[in-house]
């Protein structure tokens, strides 16, 4: 097949490093078996485990510490930020009696994903040190959902993207259903269906598009190249976006979101807010955008509306929440909105800010789930009317828990207030809407802005603040350990706050990439919903 | 060798660098960094006296003559669009740089003094350089998203510090207010700021102001929309400075620990609005209608201040509104489109009232020793008294504030508070009358606290009044309070040398702005220096200097009737003959009760609706559509029997066959 199309730069790369970075993982759930210790099958999750085997955890910290290392060292080497298209190609026919191509490719807006997933689940496996009940299992869950969620951003194959899409969703499901709260069962099933029945109108919008306009293809960048107009364009376009809707979440599909988020433990948490949402936000770019710009132009203020209400709408909702996790998961909808929102406003600076936006939200809910879980383990509540005066046990918790919340409610020197600012901007930037229209976005999601310091900075009043001492036995403040977590996720934050080029100038030209492309088909498809104002 | 002006971005970067390590330390090696109390603020010191010094060199060069200095370089970007970030040093920048490292290291020394019993001793140094480079940033932004990013920052320290107590109920609600109230502005603030970038593609003061008249000429932006972002720019200065009906945050934030509220909410970050107004000017000057609405602004805030002021029985309460009421007259200045003399105010405002400040701190630190370290004993005036004997540097220098903010020349607020009256008397003669009355209630205020607190006989021992008052504040006179039963004294030199400091520009400073020949204008605006100084006549000068002088002095008399002498009885002349005025006065407005009811309960309620639909309409819908019922429904009975992870590989399983069969149909097909 011939890969020299605009998007497709292919890079002869000696050594599959891709595969390398997607596979590592696996093999190390494949090892796990094998480890000495309890079940003998890692699936068998009905086998009582034997206790204070640490060898899985081990195991798990040294593979995924190891992936995440190799993506720093062949993304710092091989990948060249300055180039838009795809980088660091491989492509090998895998099962061609379906089409199914083992196609791998990195560009701008994966290459920041992939590193942020690395690091969170690297991370999350260090915040499971106290899991002991079905280790092993557990742990080989955590390696499987890292090489799936590697294969979802890095795979230029559909079906290998879909397959990867649902693959991850099994981990994630035991994970919440078997290490969750009271109700995982509940929440977990709701998770699961919400998201595998969203995934049925990706594999249909996905397989319309590889059916119709010329040879049958599964390759992105050639479905891309075709770019669907019309009816069947605008069809797909919706059914992408409910799919990856789902994950994102999107306002009225986000309800799975607190559910999951309740009753999966912190690890887990930060999995979904930190990992699972970005996909949502990554499809939506590769597919929507990319593949289907001229529906995306015509649909983009639907996108940006539903965006708005998702920052209003989660907010105000976080704010009656009574659970820490609950609260948290409610203004991920809302920090999520900025996403759809940058998207909608199909320029370089939205796109850009929806960009920074995931990577910076990602570390910002991951550092508040694990913060979140570090002193749960101490008080065995989340519930915030039974908390009070945690700051005077647990100071440096304290300490990071408003870092973190400060860092959400977009403080600037933290990268939330610039990818913020940079959607803004991208919003009051388009010209392709009416003035009016624009006014109204910045107005209501600037709203969005004063709402979250309100139910943010009254949790950690409720919870930290205040005389009352909780009923706790002598619990000791954050350990090394736990301190190394949150210093990792915070960190960046800063750094990128400070110096938002270090993320910018990672992604920089695939995005800029694709709003040219947006601008050279609005030629030929005028929005008809707005005229130019 | 480089300018000082060259350097500056040190002035914000020194004491980052040592907030950072110090706050870094505090995270990693508690309690060990804990007791190394001393070398821990030589450290914080010696960064924020080097800023210091710094500040001192870029002030004498601009004083020297020396061009404006600008550096930009890009801090963000995407396709077409850049965002510069950078640092400008000229004089309005050199004086305000100069000012706050002043205040700020002569707040760090009496910190030394008055937090030295405090478990976060060096949490609070912490705090206080991360609040002085945040500060410091604001004064060198060049442009107005820069000013945004520091405005945020100061906004958080000011709530890490008035929280910095954060087992207090009271401490942790005014921290949270403080902070909400300041997002309202700045919501406004940003919205402006993207607006103006909208109409005139800059963010830059000056590109701002030459962007918008020409788009205003060519009619690509229409006036109204124009003028609608200039006043959405301005509340976020409303916020900042305590500006009606925004003030509601300020007088709470006096929960916080006295250092903090003479540092922050009196002398430096209440300031920032008035500086940014100030570096608004090219801008505002072109529109009459927002300079009408500032000054309509200010006086409302410089007159509801003053009000409130006369009835507080807190002392440090007391100082808060009569900051608030100070920030009026500032915002009244600019309103009339004289920045010089509001800058001027700003400047002779921050020495004095940071030292009122310091001095109430001394005060309460004495009072402490004697009823606990219970805030409603410890700042209530009517436990306090004859202070005067036993410290005699505190209540001087307290009576040196009291003359100088009531406008008894030649001391400071003298100067700056005639200059602004006369500006009104030219502009807005019916503005000027009020702050001319709002002049006489501040002498009567002013002295009133200092009479209360420090003449007459100590009442700190009345423990009837002091069961009152824990009774009125609904808390539990039981609770056994940190007691040394001790005796009051004069505070230890680290709180008394900052005073006397003070004290000196407190006296002189208003000399350097004489309307004759103002030192202060010849650096911010030199021409307008020169047409002052021409245009100067005694005859116009003396009536209306001396109408302010009068009033004040009868303000000062009628309080000297009434609390050192005795002879009037205010409380039946006029609290029982106009009992809802006093109670209009005493409840604050009913601004609090307002917000109350309205914004806080409001917010609540809507809050608890919107999640009961999201819960019940919202999940139920979603949850019902199409196959969901049936698989929810059906699922969850499956999984309450069992095996759990089976259903999840049903639903796997199934997906990939579906793959497979579309592959195979779809093959054929293509």
């Amino acid at each position: 097949m011939d890969a020299n199309l605009s998007l497709t730069a292919v890079s002869d790369t000696t050594f599959p490093w891709l595969s390398l970075i997607v596979l590592l993982p696996a093999l190390g759930a494949l090892i796990m078996p094998l480890l000495p210790g309890d079940a003998t099958d890692p699936k068998a999750s009905n086998t009582t485990s034997k206790p204070a085997s640490q060898a899985p955890r081990n195991l798990a910290l040294v593979f995924l510490g190891a992936d995440f290392l190799l993506m720093l060292a062949v993304f710092s080497r091989l990948f060249d930020s300055r180039e838009a298209g795809l980088q660091l190609v491989e492509r090998v026919n895998w099962i061609p009696f379906i089409g199914l191509e083992w196609s791998l490719g990195v560009d701008g807006l994966s290459c920041p994903l992939v590193v942020l997933s690395g690091l969170i689940t690297f991370l999350a496996v260090a915040a499971s040190w106290n899991v002991q009940s079905k280790s092993k299992l557990y742990f080989a869950l955590l390696l499987v959902q890292a090489s799936a969620q590697g294969l979802v951003f890095l795979s230029q194959d559909f079906l290998l993207f879909f397959l990867a899409w649902e693959l991850e969703l099994v981990p994630v499901y035991l994970l919440i259903a078997i290490w969750g709260g009271n109700k995982r069962l509940y929440a977990a099933t709701k998770f699961i269906l919400y998201t595998a029945l969203a995934s049925l109108l990706i594999l249909i919008s996905g397989l319309a598009l590889a059916l119709s306009g010329g040879a049958f293809t599964l390759n992105l960048s050639e479905l891309a190249n075709r770019s669907a107009t019309g009816n069947l364009g605008l069809l797909c376009y919706l059914g992408f976006l409910i799919g990856f809707g789902v994950k994102l979440p999107m306002f009225p599909l986000h309800t799975w979101l607190p559910d999951a988020h309740g009753e999966a433990n912190a690890p887990v948490s930060m999995l979904l807010a930190g990992v699972l949402l970005k996909m949502g936000g990554y499809a939506l770019l590769r597919f929507n955008v990319q593949m289907l710009p001229d529906a995306h132009l015509i649909l983009a203020p639907a996108l940006i509306v539903i965006g708005i209400v998702n920052i209003i709408y989660g907010a105000l909702n976080a704010f009656a929440q009574d659970n820490v996790k609950r609260r948290i998961a409610c203004s991920s909808v809302s920090h999520m909105g900025f996403v759809l929102v940058g998207i909608g406003a199909i320029d370089a600076l939205g796109i850009s800010g929806a960009m920074l936006q995931m990577i910076s939200h990602g570390l910002i809910a991951a550092a508040m789930f694990f913060i979140t879980g570090s002193f749960y383990e101490r008080t065995q509540t989340l519930s915030i009317p039974n908390m009070g005066g945690l700051a005077k046990v647990l100071p440096i918790t304290f300490a990071f828990f408003l870092a973190s919340s400060m860092a959400s409610l977009a403080l600037p020197g933290m990268s939330g207030f610039v990818s913020e600012i940079t959607v803004f901007l991208g919003i009051i930037s388009q010209d392709g809407f009416t003035s009016l229209f624009r006014s109204i976005t910045i107005v209501i999601a600037a709203i969005g802005l004063v709402l979250t310091p309100i139910y943010l900075l009254s949790m950690c009043r409720r919870v930290f603040f205040g005389p009352r001492i909780p009923a706790l036995a002598k619990v000791e403040d954050i350990n090394p350990r736990e301190l190394t977590i949150g210093l990792s996720l915070l960190v960046p934050t800063l750094v990128i706050g400070f110096w938002p080029r270090v993320a910018i100038d990672l992604y920089e030209a695939s995005t800029n990439a694709l709003a040219e492309r947006l601008v050279s088909h609005s030629v030929v498809a005028l929005n008809p919903l707005l005229p130019v104002g | 060798m480089p300018s000082a002006a060259d350097l500056a971005w040190l002035i914000p970067v020194l004491p980052l660098f040592g907030a950072v390590a110090t706050g870094l330390a505090l995270i990693s090696f508690n309690s060990t960094i804990n007791r190394l109390r001393k070398p821990v603020a030589v450290f914080l010191l010696t960064c924020v006296g080097a800023a210091a010094v710094l500040s001192y060199a870029v002030l004498a060069e601009q004083l020297a003559g020396a061009p404006v200095v600008e550096h930009l370089f890009i801090w963000a970007s995407a396709g077409d669009f850049s965002l510069p970030m950078g640092y400008v040093v000229d004089p309005l920048g050199a004086v305000m740089l100069a000012l706050v490292t002043t205040i700020a290291l002569l707040v760090m020394v009496y910190s030394h003094g008055y937090m030295a019993h405090d478990k976060g001793y060096v949490r609070f140094f912490t705090y206080l350089a991360l609040f002085s480079s945040s500060m410091l940033g604001l004064i060198i932004s060049p442009n107005l998203l820069e000013i945004y990013v520091f405005w945020e920052l100061v906004g958080m320290c000011s709530y890490l510090l008035v929280g910095f107590w954060y087992d207090r109920e009271g401490a942790a609600h005014a921290a949270q207010k403080a902070f909400v109230v300041n997002r309202v502005g700045d919501f406004g603030l940003l919205l402006g700021i993207l607006g103006l970038f909208w109409a005139t593609g800059s963010f830059d003061f000056q590109g701002i102001a030459d962007g918008l008249a020409a788009a205003i000429s060519t009619g690509s932006v229409p006036g109204w929309a124009a003028l609608l972002l200039c006043l959405l720019v301005f509340m976020g200065p409303m916020a900042k400075s305590a500006q009606f009906p925004l003030h509601v945050w300020l007088p709470d934030a006096m929960e916080g620990p006295t250092p903090i509220s003479a540092l922050i909410h009196a002398a430096t970050m209440v300031a920032a609005g008035v500086f940014l107004v100030a570096r608004l000017e090219p801008l505002y000057s072109q529109f009459p209608i927002v300079g009408l609405v500032i000054a309509v602004v200010g006086t409302i805030t410089c007159f509801l201040g003053a009000s409130i002021a006369l009835t507080q029985m807190d002392l440090k309460k007391g100082l808060a509104y009569s900051t608030v009421s100070q920030l009026g007259y500032m915002m009244l200045a600019m309103g009339c489109g004289a920045p010089v003399a509001g800058m001027f105010h700003l400047v002779t405002h921050a020495f004095f009232k940071a030292m009122l400040f310091l001095c109430s701190g001394s005060v309460i630190h004495a009072m402490e020793d004697v009823v606990g370290h219970e805030p409603i004993l410890a700042q209530d005036m009517r436990l306090m008294g004859g202070l005067r004997k036993k410290m005699p540097i505190t209540s001087i220098t307290f009576l040196i504030g009291c003359i100088a903010i009531s406008g008894i020349p030649p001391l400071a607020g003298f100067w700056s508070k005639d200059e602004i009256l006369g500006q009104a008397f030219i502009s807005f003669p019916l503005l000027w009358f009020v702050g001319f009355l709002t002049a006489g209630m501040t002498a009567f205020y002013m002295f009133r606290l200092y009479f209360l607190t420090f003449e007459g006989e100590f009442r700190g021992e009345d423990k009837a009044m002091q069961a009152e008052l824990m009774a009125a504040a609904n808390k539990d006179t039981d609770e056994e309070h940190p007691h040394h039963a001790g005796v009051l004294h004069e505070s230890p030199w680290s709180m008394t040398m900052p005073l006397a400091v003070l004290a000196v520009p407190s006296v002189l400073i208003g000399l350097l702005g004489t309307p004759w020949n103002s030192r202060f204008a010849a650096l911010l605006n030199p021409e307008e220096a020169m047409e002052m100084a021409e245009k100067f006549s005694w005859g116009e000068f003396l009536p209306l200097a001396g109408a302010s002088v009068a009033i004040s002095a009868s303000g000062i008399s009628v309080a000297v009737l009434a609390y050192y002498l005795h002879r009037i009885d205010l409380s039946q002349l006029i609290a029982a003959r106009f009992p809802t005025i006093n109670a209009f006065f005493a409840n604050k407005w009913y601004l609090d009760a307002i917000n109350e009811r309205l914004f806080v309960r409001g917010s609540r309620k809507l809050a608890r609706e919107v999640l009961e639909v999201d819960a019940k309409v919202v999940d139920g819908v979603v949850n019902l559509t199409g196959l969901l019922t049936l698989g929810s429904g059906e699922g969850l009975k499956y999984f309450e029997t069992g095996r759990a992870q089976f259903y999840a590989l049903i639903v796997f399983g199934g997906v990939i066959a579906l793959v497979m069969l579309f592959g195979v149909l779809g093959n054929p097909l293509a």
